[in-house]
């Protein structure tokens, strides 16, 4: 089920059927796959003897041993308690992730010697690009949601022109128009403001959205009620509507922090020194990139996390009407 | 072809769409003595040319001409580093003045932007996987052959480069792709080819510099001799100001003259490609 109840039930992953197909799938699915010149058949090596001479016969032993391994580790899995149980998975997928860039054979001095300088320059320019463009978009989404649910066929017109063709466009032919079309106006504006510029817009355009459905999921005799007790536009708002309709709005939010962080690596193309743009060209000269773009990766993903936690941390704060 | 009218083209058509992108006569250089400052649009990533050492300064054989210049004009240097997409396309509107990146002079290029001043002669090469059985430029006819975006080994790729620099020679074209394979750089390109003789591409078109650099690094690929063409990469600026022009010019022409071109080549590539080849 869904959702949590007391009710006591035999666990999924105990179940002798549900075992016996995630072995077929697994043996399946390593068979497919040739791991004998790896670590894995290395490993083996005791069982099949030289890895590379075992044919068919070390194949199917290794992916056996894996198939063995993964059953033995969900069976194992399903007696812990559920928060041992999310740990412990994390634990395992973030070790498989590390080895699988192990293959890559990349070059740890590089990245000590270059991290410094992708964190200094270029984590502080995404930060603050991000910042600034979040901060601008919730302004902007704010009032073209209040446009968009008002009666006023003027404002109402504005706003939806303006949610349409933002959403509508890629972002890289915005920062663009915005770089090379502002020009033809007379308006030159340098390369930072106009990617947040770019980023506000765009974002702003999907939160206006956001905040709009979570306004109007809110009853309308929530506002008959407060209307007949006197309340103005902006006491039904502070008071009875946004408490109710946060917590529906905070989770579209985050996801769109999280890709909006991401989306300022576009700012790049017009040589603004952030994380992408860094991670691009650091190593072209000696060849070194994949180095930086995976060190880039990764940064992007502990920034993402953070944003993470903190949407759950709010989730928590205004969903608190909903736990038992 | 069909990608190359992609960005390069979306933003070009910006800069001849409104305006031409003209410079008026001495406001480039005007701007320049009044802010005393230099803006150059050079790359991190453009091999020797320019790139960042490790304590992530510029360096490189285009930056320092780009330096010697400003010194020339008694002004500050400052760098930017625009994509080239935006560099070749024109309609700087100001921010910057110069633009190093060894640009060829095509007839394209020479409606937006004017070429003061050759700096380097340089070739550009086929390059193959070193498994590769090609001897010679005239074997990849009809291979699939990857080239960076708006680069005139592109254009020469899909034979349309049209030379407009003095004394040019009519390019010949030695083979004719079956594919071309357009890449954002040319290092993306270089591991695609890694790959395998003929697994993703059968060759690369560069600059035979760069494909040294990629080999020097570990890179298992082979530069197919002889070289495709030469092409001079000179200093772009905005098209329209005949005194910032004259200038650069005679900054350049200082620097050919007393030997620092040549020096400066042999320190940043090994080669002296400043003389005319």
């Amino acid at each position: 089920m869904l959702y949590q109840d007391t009710v006591e039930s035999e666990v999924l992953v105990h179940k002798p059927w549900f075992i016996a197909a995630m072995f077929a799938v697994v043996l399946a699915v390593f068979l497919m796959v040739n791991l004998t010149g790896t670590t894995f058949g290395e490993l083996m090596r005791p069982v099949i003897g030289a890895p590379m001479q075992s044919g068919i016969y070390g194949r199917v032993a290794i992916a056996f041993v894996i198939a063995v391994m993964f059953c033995v580790n969900i069976v194992l899995i399903g007696f812990a308690p559920l928060k041992a149980q999310i740990g412990i998975v994390w634990i395992e997928l973030l070790a498989l992730f590390f080895s699988f860039f192990k293959a890559f054979n990349l070059s740890m001095p590089f990245i000590w010697e270059n991290l410094p300088y992708l964190i200094t320059q270029g984590v502080v320019t995404t930060i603050y690009v991000s910042a600034v463009s979040l901060i601008c978009a919730s302004l902007i989404a704010i009032i073209a949601a209040i446009a968009k649910l008002s009666s006023n066929g003027f404002a109402y017109a504005i706003a939806n022109f303006y949610t349409s063709f933002f959403r509508g466009l890629p972002l890289l032919m915005q920062i663009y128009l915005i770089y090379l079309g502002l020009p033809q106006l007379g308006i030159v504006i340098d390369a930072v403001p106009s990617g947040i510029l770019a980023l506000s817009l765009c974002v702003g355009a999907y939160m206006t959205e956001i905040f709009r459905a979570g306004i109007q999921s809110i009853d309308r005799g929530q506002w008959e009620a407060s209307r007949s007790m006197g309340f103005g536009f902006g006491l039904t708002m502070r008071r009875i509507i946004l408490p109710q309709a946060l917590p529906v709005i905070i989770p579209p939010m985050g996801n769109t922090f999280i890709s909006m962080l991401k989306d300022s690596s576009l700012v790049s193309v017009l040589g603004v020194w952030e994380l992408t743009f860094l991670a691009r060209t650091l190593g072209q000269p000696t060849f070194h990139h994949m180095e930086m773009l995976i060190t880039a990766s990764l940064i992007y993903w502990i920034m993402s996390a953070c944003l993470e936690v903190g949407q759950s941390r709010l989730e928590r704060h205004f969903g608190r009407s909903k736990v038992r | 072809m069909i990608k190359r009218l992609g960005t390069a083209a979306f933003a070009a058509s910006f800069a001849i769409a409104a305006w031409t992108g003209a410079a008026t006569a001495g406001e480039v250089l005007d701007r320049v003595q009044r802010t005393k400052t230099l803006t150059v649009a050079v790359g991190t990533d453009w091999g020797a040319g320019s790139h960042l050492d490790e304590s992530h300064e510029f360096v490189g054989y285009d930056v320092t001409i780009a330096k010697q210049i400003a010194a020339s004009l008694g002004v500050e240097v400052k760098f930017v580093t625009p994509s080239w997409d935006l560099i070749a396309a024109g309609n700087w509107d100001g921010r910057w003045d110069v633009a190093m990146g060894q640009m060829t002079p095509t007839k394209e290029r020479a409606e937006k932007l004017d070429f003061p001043a050759t700096y380097i002669w340089g070739p550009t090469s086929a390059v193959i996987h070193k498994d590769s059985k090609a001897t010679k430029p005239s074997d990849l006819e009809g291979k699939v052959v990857g080239v960076t975006s708006g680069v005139t080994g592109e254009a020469y790729a899909n034979h349309n480069l049209a030379p407009a620099w003095l004394n040019a020679d009519p390019i010949t074209y030695q083979f004719k792709p079956g594919k071309v394979k357009t890449y954002g750089t040319s290092n993306v390109a270089f591991d695609d080819l890694r790959l395998g003789d003929g697994v993703r591409l059968d060759a690369v078109i560069a600059d035979t510099s760069i494909a040294l650099d990629a080999i020097k690094a570990g890179y298992p690929l082979r530069v197919l001799e002889p070289a495709l063409f030469n092409s001079p990469g000179d200093i772009a600026i905005q098209r329209g100001d005949k005194e910032f022009s004259d200038k650069i010019a005679a900054a350049v022409k200082q620097m050919k003259d007393d030997g620092t071109l040549s020096r400066l080549s042999m320190k940043w590539y090994g080669v002296d490609y400043s003389k005319e080849q």
